[in-house]
């Protein structure tokens, strides 16, 4: 790594317009392109202290800043366009969180890295909406959110109650949602509001390890913990009307459900396995990184396919995960309403996917190109009229789902056209870390997080009450800054706040 | 060809009737004229009656043209199917009295009745409130006159599912934008007509396969 003062290392960062700076080549080493972040002024400032903090002498291991690291994914071989850095953006293994770069497939240099995916392979967000009113759940919210708790099991080492066997889990990995549809845990129009249809078709589950299939079994159909959440939520403002018509989300106060999980155990074993797979093949193919984080395998290598195969298996058992969420959350509501999850019209509005690498058609420089797109702490966010998003959404664009932290409110958008040309039609995932972990746990009292929640009339579930602080409001970005950037920058448009009332945590 | 409306008009054999065939074709025409029709004076029936003349055609042609006849441009079996249609409903006006009470035997049913939930299916089409509000929506929706207000309402449907409501300026920019939009309207809803279908394939199947279970029992809360 270069070693600079702050002062020289501002040198290569330029403001070029009020919401978008650029990152100039020699920023890092060997940059292929040009890195680019999207921040307003609070979120500027976080970022470039953040850099200012790693540019102290002494300060040394730990993750890079996360402007670095975008810096170090444009040093990538076969990147294209730039290396998009989203206003949520925050360190992580290898690429920050909120980073997404997009290789070349026709290019054989060009390599696929699980670090630009990350561990929790295709963790999303899901969104339930509901016909019913905020006033006809306030009387019940307390029953309400201990019947999710019960029917949805959390925490570390939680088990499902979704009987399944070994067999069932290879059929699963490889059918995804196609598999929830078969045996009847979700309904035909979830998989229409699903992205990719809630099904990767290249996964192999015969290139997944034992290992990762036994972490996996117990826990489909938990929803883990960590950032993992189900809300009860209630539309708090309608920024685009026909949008959110669209949506099924017709006037203030409607309820809806928001699940956010990923792929459990088993997502984390496949990108350990594929990580020690990579540190060989990069030996072999001589691939030269800036970070030993950014392991990676050329896309045509078998370890590069056998990675994009697992992964796929990977994405496709997060989708049945949520599935068999969404199954237990209808049967929840229907049990306490004494009314069937159909007349309390409990559609998907949308699945997003926002740890994930596709193959998609871009055009770069005025042709079309096939491109491997990561999308790491990202949102995919498609334009109107795509012919990848659901026909319902053709006029509006995507949907696209952005979690807040606990206790704080989530937004609907949904993809622009500027968005597609500008971020590979992609926008950001959620809030963002602002401290550590470990740093929130020495800061903040976990009983005063309760007491906040509570005084904000949030019923809350938690399995792990200790641990509560590492998720509070606090230690994130606010999440309005963020989708704020995302509107105002042009790269996804404000449909929707949801503002909760009752949470289930792990 | 036509043998239901020869037999319900008596015709001797009306199986075995060959429209192609001229000279049975002629005296169809002819035996409709003498037996059913009787718009000429029979001794004004002469031109048709010459069926091996080579004037029958003529004579044929000025038959057509004096019952004032919509087919008169059209193939010869669609001629004859006017007449034969005209002649029916002569039939008809000459007893009514003794077809109006005519049943049709109803087909046994095999299904049992189902009584529906749905309102709509439940709504009275006769009723003078139906025929008021699809009144008032024809009136808004520009829809013409009509006499059964069920049509009306077809009518309705297909202009809302189909036409676009809004009036836009014609500004150079908005000839080539709106006939695009069109388009795309209707692909979306083509789209939408088949992503229906495969729902409706996808629930047909899970009747067969689906059997979602659970077992609380396998259920663990973690720390």
């Amino acid at each position: 790594m270069v070693v600079r003062q702050y002062n020289e290392e501002l040198k290569y960062l330029e403001k070029i317009n009020p919401y978008c700076w650029r990152i100039k080549k020699g920023f890092q080493p060997n940059m292929n392109v040009e890195g680019v972040f999207y921040v307003n002024n609070t979120l500027e400032k976080l970022m470039l202290d953040e850099l200012r903090n790693s540019c102290r002498p002494g300060m040394t291991g730990g993750f890079l800043p996360g402007v670095k690291q975008i810096a170090n994914v444009a040093a990538l071989p076969g990147i294209v366009g730039r290396s998009v850095g989203l206003p949520d953006v925050h360190s992580g293994y290898g690429f920050a969180i909120g980073n997404m770069a997009a290789f070349d497939m026709s290019d054989p240099k060009s390599i696929v890295s699980p670090g630009g995916v990350g561990f929790d392979i295709n963790c999303g967000v899901r969104l339930l909406r509901t016909n019913l009113h905020e006033k006809d759940v306030q009387p019940i919210k307390e029953q309400l959110a201990q019947s999710l708790f019960d029917h949805i099991p959390v925490g570390v080492g939680s088990k499902g109650i979704i009987p399944m066997n070994a067999r069932d889990m290879e059929e699963a990995l490889e059918m995804g949602m196609d598999w929830s549809l078969r045996e009847g845990y979700a309904w035909a129009e979830d998989k229409e509001h699903c992205e990719e249809y809630g099904r990767m078709l290249n996964a192999d589950p015969s290139k997944v390890s034992l290992r990762a299939k036994k972490r996996g079994l117990p826990q489909l159909g938990t929803l883990g913990a960590g950032n993992h959440y189900a809300e009860i939520q209630v539309v708090d403002e309608i920024y685009d009307k026909y949008a959110a018509g669209k949506m099924g989300l017709e006037r203030v106060g409607q309820v809806c459900v928001m699940i956010h999980s990923g792929s459990r155990g088993f997502g984390h074993q496949v990108a350990t396995d594929a990580l020690v797979q990579m540190e060989k093949a990069m030996k072999r193919d001589n691939i030269e990184t800036n970070d030993r984080q950014l392991a990676c395998a050329r896309i045509n290598s078998v370890e590069g396919q056998d990675y994009l195969k697992s992964m796929a298996a990977a994405a496709n058992f997060a989708w049945v995960n949520r599935s068999s969420m969404t199954f237990l959350t209808r049967q929840a509501f229907a049990k306490q309403f004494k009314m069937a999850p159909d007349d309390l019209d409990m559609h998907v509005i949308y699945d997003v996917s926002h740890n994930v690498a596709k193959i998609e058609e871009h055009v770069v420089d005025g042709k079309v190109k096939t491109l491997l797109v990561h999308r790491k702490g990202s949102t995919r966010a498609f334009p109107p009229h795509h012919p990848l998003i659901p026909v319902d959404y053709q006029l509006t664009g995507q949907p696209v789902l952005i979690g807040g932290t606990m206790g704080t409110c989530s937004y609907v958008l949904t993809g622009t056209h500027q968005g597609m040309t500008e971020t590979f039609g992609s926008t950001c995932h959620g809030a963002g870390r602002a401290l550590s972990r470990a740093k929130s746990r020495r800061n903040i009292d976990y009983k005063d997080v309760l007491v906040k929640l509570e005084s904000m009339g949030i019923s809350i579930r938690v399995a792990s009450p200790k641990l509560v602080m590492e998720e509070s409001p606090e230690s994130y970005k606010n999440v309005t800054d963020v989708v704020n950037t995302c509107h105002a920058a042009g790269i996804s448009k404000k449909t929707v706040k949801l503002r909760p009332i009752a949470v289930i945590k792990g | 060809m036509f043998k239901l409306k020869l037999t319900a008009l008596g015709h001797p054999n009306p199986e075995s009737f060959n429209c192609e065939d001229e000279k049975e074709y002629r005296s169809v025409v002819l035996w409709l004229e003498d037996q059913k029709i009787r718009h000429y004076k029979i001794e004004e029936r002469e031109g048709l009656r010459n069926i091996d003349g080579d004037n029958w055609k003529e004579a044929y042609d000025i038959y057509q043209r004096d019952l004032v006849s919509p087919a008169t441009e059209g193939q010869p079996n669609e001629q004859l199917n006017w007449l034969l249609s005209y002649a029916v409903r002569l039939e008809y006006a000459d007893n009514v009295d003794k077809y109006k009470n005519a049943k049709i035997e109803q087909p046994k049913q095999a299904a049992p009745n189902v009584v529906s939930t749905n309102p709509l299916d439940n709504l009275d089409f006769s009723s003078p409130a139906f025929k008021a509000g699809v009144e008032r929506v024809s009136a808004l929706t520009g829809v013409g006159p009509h006499p059964d207000p069920k049509y009306r309402l077809a009518a309705i449907a297909k202009i809302l599912k189909t036409s676009p409501h809004i009036d836009v300026a014609k500004t150079e920019a908005n000839i080539i934008q709106q006939p695009a939009d069109v388009l795309k309207l209707l692909f979306v809803q083509d789209l939408r007509d088949l992503q229906t279908k495969i729902n409706e394939a996808l629930v047909a199947v899970q009747a067969v396969t689906a059997d979602p279970r659970t077992d609380t029992k396998l259920g663990r809360v973690g720390r």
